[in-house]
């Protein structure tokens, strides 16, 4: 908010440069965020806090710059001439029961004549961002910036019957306010009315039939106190925000409202002339009566980790307007009518506090019992996967959570998806409005971004959450995902590569064992898919190349290969267990199998391991190569390392094992040897 | 000859190959005979094309082909697999038989070429901090603790003392989902969920990812937080300033000054803003702190007993301090990233930057 450091200095008794008045400002809590020279003076902005409706106008913010620099609030003194007749005989206000408006001020000034303001006032507005309008409005704005209380002025001449009730609006009555927009009220709006319409929406805007304009002669100047939650819901509904609304949301003062009515009625009637009516009207139907709380002196020090003479704490108080009485150890306060945010005693201490310093208390560490922290598993969990991806070679990128519809669509045919979609309510644009159900969707965006930025080669990963709604409530599983992409190498070699990153990161992570089966068309090629299955036929994953269709949708290329893992199913992988290292040399011998492509390498492997007999110590994968003759028939090539633990082998005998091997593969599986 | 002569020759390749196993004297052998310049066996057969009938000559290149690939390519990976044996010259320092493979020394070779590039893994800025700052409060004794990204009011608003209504939501613009669950605004309702299921003490950190509604330069729909809290009997407001100094020294360097500013959180009494002196300027004033010398970096407090109250822990008996962070800030802070959203968008070039 800004302020007028000139006006603030004139407020105070003995005010320090404006440096040293900013320092201290910002050092008990209202930052003086920008020191700029405007007209006449420096002009500040003052970050003031939305529990601090007080300290938003300038005396508020002088109460504070006294006690933090040890001067004086000058007393608010004006002398108000009233010298016209008595103001019931002219104007009535009445608050309908139940409405919530806790206080109604009002009084009336007659014969004005509105012109402009003289410069001094259209200065100070100006400066503070106000622009000035006539004297009536701006002797009411002035005393906002003053007092903060926000004030309106009625032209008495078009409030039919002359009086005024502040009431729920009507259903369907309609209002026009001073910004010209017509508004249509329900009953759950609080409006000033006349005595047949809605004139001024309460605490928000006035209207625009009986605003202030040049020919008006008689003033009905307004101060009120309206229910904060009331303005705040209706402000909202309406879409408004204004300087009125800002302050009776925070919180208003309710024994400012009869001050700041004669203030403004003291300076329209010497900006504007005209004879100020005797006496104000004054709806207050309970008094307001202040707060009492009990401070401990000893009990203050123990809070904050420093001694607090009680003389300064009672000067504190007392300077903030508490009105403190000390007997021993306790200080009494009654908390006054500007401070709606003091409510308990761990408010008071905030009060000293900030005005002893937090500079002042000393740092002190806790004691505590050295235990070591422990981190939650979830967070075990997912940085096992981070870090497996990143030991793969891969960069973490981070996408948002939410995507678009059509994307979202195409997860729905996903093995993984989590459930139903989980929607933004009130996105910031429909191309996020959508809670992700798989990471792929980000991670294909950032994949054809990174693609048309030249990047030729990917290696990305994203950790993070997916989401689903439905009746069960809300779930949110934690995955990893993967966009692999090269030049060059055929399908087979790209999906190998993804394979070989998937399975390390599943060991690190410790996912359950997988069986990889073909599969996860529509998302992935029907050739070169797969769906990652537990031992019980759970789907934790897929990986693969992209469906022609899918890529199609991110405009990207042939040839990425994508994986998404559950991560929900691992458990913390056991600690290895060291075997023996083996004393005498191996015997390598490669065995190529030719074989129909219905027989998968994970058979194979699996029958050679059975065959093989123990002293096979290795078994691996070393090249396949498709026959030219159209048969569709492969030659796989393994290689098996043959060891014994307690002597060298012979190749005899390695030959004669390999011969029964062979043999035995033929039987089982049918397949012959190259 | 036909393509059955080139079956043939495959074959005795395979055979042959395999009998040579891991032995590089053996792979070479055969990579002599098989395919060697001057008279491998893929050169005769090359030769023989020639002699063939046109009609015969494509089926047969063809094959050739694939043939001359399979025994390249198989050589080559047998080649990689063989243990080779070091020849020396001089036997008293030969080292010992197949450790070593022999390395053909020719041409020196030219020490300014570059390195090969090495498959290095680089994790997102965002996270290197969130651990940094992990390890930081895990070396203090807290725990690291975790809670739902997708949140209940009560959690997120009402045991933090932000009632409906209350102004602070303002500043907090939610996401709401259809079914009135809403996206955490921040990772303090991690801290009301821990205090209900578990009394004091509570030593805790809470990383995590956090959404407002609200996008430009500074603001992302979608952030991270690191949240802290402690509550024991006791607990001072000069222990929270003690702990943020520690932390930030650690975090940034013992020559930073901190200083604490009287500021306002629902959940907090007192609150204070935390700023540190600017790292980059030496506190003259420079762009990134506004010319002020002073960077803001947290805001902290003690908690609130209206948050004790609402999670059941004993206001009277215990006292705590809370705080909490951007991650994506301090990131942006220490590595001079401009625009927050930068961060969001997957761009590999950024992420490399950190590797
Ligand atoms: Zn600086």
């Amino acid at each position: 908010m800004k302020f007028e450091a000139r006006w603030l200095a004139e407020l105070l008794d003995a005010a320090p440069p404006a440096a040293e008045l900013a320092a201290r400002l910002t050092d008990c809590g209202l930052l003086v965020e920008l020191r700029e020279q405007g007209d006449g003076s420096e002009v500040w902005d003052v970050e003031v806090t939305t529990n601090r409706p007080d300290a938003m106008n300038h005396r508020g913010l002088a109460r504070e710059a006294a006690v933090a620099t040890g001067s004086r609030l000058r007393p608010l003194e004006f002398e108000l001439a009233e010298n016209g007749d008595e103001v019931a005989s002219l104007a009535a206000v009445e608050i309908a029961a139940g409405t919530p408006c806790s206080r109604y001020v009002a009084r009336v000034i007659r014969g004005v004549r509105v012109g402009p303001s003289p410069e001094w006032l259209q200065r100070r507005l100006s400066n503070c961002g106000v622009r000035p309008i006539n004297s009536a409005v701006d002797a009411t704005n002035y005393v906002l910036l003053e007092l903060g209380q926000p004030l309106h002025a009625f032209d008495l001449g078009r409030l039919r019957g002359r009086r005024v009730v502040v009431r729920p609006a009507a259903k369907g009555e309609r209002l026009t306010t001073l910004d010209g927009v017509a508004r249509e009220l329900d009953p759950s709006m609080m409006v000033i009315a006349d005595e047949t319409r809605a004139v001024a929406l309460a605490g928000i805007m006035g209207g625009a039939e009986t605003e202030i304009h040049a020919g008006t002669t008689e003033v009905l100047l307004e101060s009120a106190c309206f229910d904060a939650l009331s303005v705040r819901r209706t402000a909202r509904r309406l879409g408004m925000h204004t300087e009125a609304s800002h302050r009776f949301e925070r919180g208003a003062d309710p024994e400012i409202a009869a001050v700041a009515c004669d203030r403004a009625a003291h300076l329209i009637a010497e900006l504007a002339g005209g004879e100020l009516a005797t006496g104000r009207i004054d709806v207050w139907p309970r008094p307001w009566q202040p707060r009492r709380i009990e401070l401990s002196v000893a009990a203050l020090a123990a809070f904050a980790g420093l001694e607090i003479p009680a003389a300064r704490v009672e000067a504190i108080l007392g300077g903030l307007g508490f009105a403190p009485a000390r007997s021993g150890d306790t200080v009494r306060v009654a908390v006054p009518a500007f401070r709606v945010d003091v409510e308990r005693v761990a408010d008071l201490y905030e009060e000293v506090l900030r005005h002893v310093g937090y500079g002042a208390v000393p740092a002190a560490l806790p004691v505590l019992p050295t235990a070591p922290g422990k981190r939650h598993p979830n967070w075990q969990l997912v940085d096992r996967a981070r870090d497996a991806a990143l030991a793969a070679g891969l960069a973490e990128v981070v996408t948002w959570s939410f995507i678009d519809p059509g994307a979202d669509r195409l997860v729905a045919s996903q093995p993984l998806c989590p459930g139903p979609a989980a929607t933004l309510a009130n996105p910031l644009a429909t191309t996020q409005s959508v809670l992700r159900r798989s990471l792929l969707p980000g991670l294909l965006s950032a994949a054809q971004g990174n693609l048309n930025q030249g990047e030729r080669s990917l290696a990305l990963f994203e950790q993070g959450r997916v989401f689903a709604g439905g009746a069960a409530g809300p779930s949110e599983p934690e995955r990893l995902g993967i966009v692999l992409r090269d030049d060059g190498g055929d399908a087979e070699a790209r999906f190998r590569r993804l394979k070989g990153v998937v399975e390390h990161v599943g060991t690190k992570v410790g996912l359950p064992a997988l069986h990889w089966r073909a599969g996860g068309n529509p998302w992935l090629d029907e050739t070169a898919g797969a769906i990652l299955e537990t031992a019980d036929g759970r789907a934790v994953g897929l990986a693969g190349l992209l469906a022609p269709e899918i890529a199609a949708h991110w405009d990207l290329g042939a040839g990425v290969a994508v994986a998404e893992l559950a991560l929900d199913t691992a458990t913390a992988p056991p600690l290895p267990r060291f075997a023996a290292l083996a004393r005498f040399p191996p015997v390598v011998m490669d065995m190529t199998v030719e074989h129909g492509s219905e027989l998968g390498y994970a058979g194979l492997e699996a029958a050679t391991r059975e065959l093989a007999g123990e002293h096979v110590e290795g078994l691996g994968f070393v090249t396949r190569y498709h026959l030219p003759d159209g048969s569709g028939r492969v030659r796989t090539t393994l290689r098996l390392v043959y060891r014994h633990a307690e002597r060298s082998l012979t190749q005899d005998e390695v030959n004669a094992w390999h011969a029964d091997l062979r043999r035995g593969l033929a039987e089982r599986l049918g397949v012959g040897f190259a | 000859m036909s393509t059955a002569r080139l079956e043939e020759v495959r074959r005795a390749f395979v055979a042959e190959l395999e009998q040579a196993g891991t032995s590089a004297d053996g792979v070479e052998k055969v990579r002599v005979k098989f395919a060697g310049q001057r008279s491998g066996k893929l050169k005769e057969l090359a030769e023989a094309l020639r002699a063939l009938p046109n009609d015969q000559k494509r089926d047969y290149g063809r094959a050739l082909n694939e043939l001359k690939q399979e025994i390249e390519s198989r050589l080559a990976e047998a080649k990689q697999a063989a243990v080779t044996e070091i020849r020396v010259k001089d036997p008293g320092t030969a080292n010992a038989k197949g450790h070593a493979p022999t390395v053909a020394v020719g041409r020196p070779v030219d020490v300014t070429l570059p390195g090969l590039p090495v498959a290095r893994g680089a994790e997102h800025p965002v996270h290197i901090v969130r651990r940094r700052i992990e390890e930081i409060f895990l070396r203090m004794g807290y725990d690291v603790e975790a809670g739902p990204e997708v949140e209940d009011d009560w959690h997120n608003f009402e045991a933090l003392n932000i009632p409906p209504d209350h102004p602070a939501r303002d500043d907090q613009d939610t996401f709401y989902l259809a079914d009135g669950h809403l996206l955490r605004t921040h990772t303090s309702p991690v801290q009301a969920r821990v205090m209900e299921s578990r009394q004091p003490p509570i030593r805790i950190v809470v990383p995590g990812r956090v959404f407002r509604r609200d996008s430009d330069l500074r603001h992302s729909p979608m952030f991270h937080q690191i949240e802290g809290l402690l509550v024991d009997e006791g607990i001072t407001f000069g222990h929270l300033k003690a702990t943020l100094e520690a932390f930030l020294h650690e975090l940034f360097s013992d020559r930073v000054a901190v200083r604490l500013r009287p500021g306002y959180f629902p959940f907090t009494e007192p609150s204070a803003e935390v700023d540190i002196s600017c790292i980059f300027c030496a506190q003259k004033g420079c762009g990134v702190c506004s010319g002020s010398g002073w960077i803001e970096i947290l805001g902290s407090g003690m908690v609130d007993p209206r948050v004790f109250e609402a999670v059941g822990i004993d206001a009277g008996r215990y006292t705590g301090f809370a705080f909490g962070l951007g991650l994506d800030r301090v990131a942006m802070l220490v590595y001079g990233i401009p625009d927050l959203r930068q961060l969001f968008a997957g761009d590999q070039r950024l992420t490399r930057q950190f590797a």
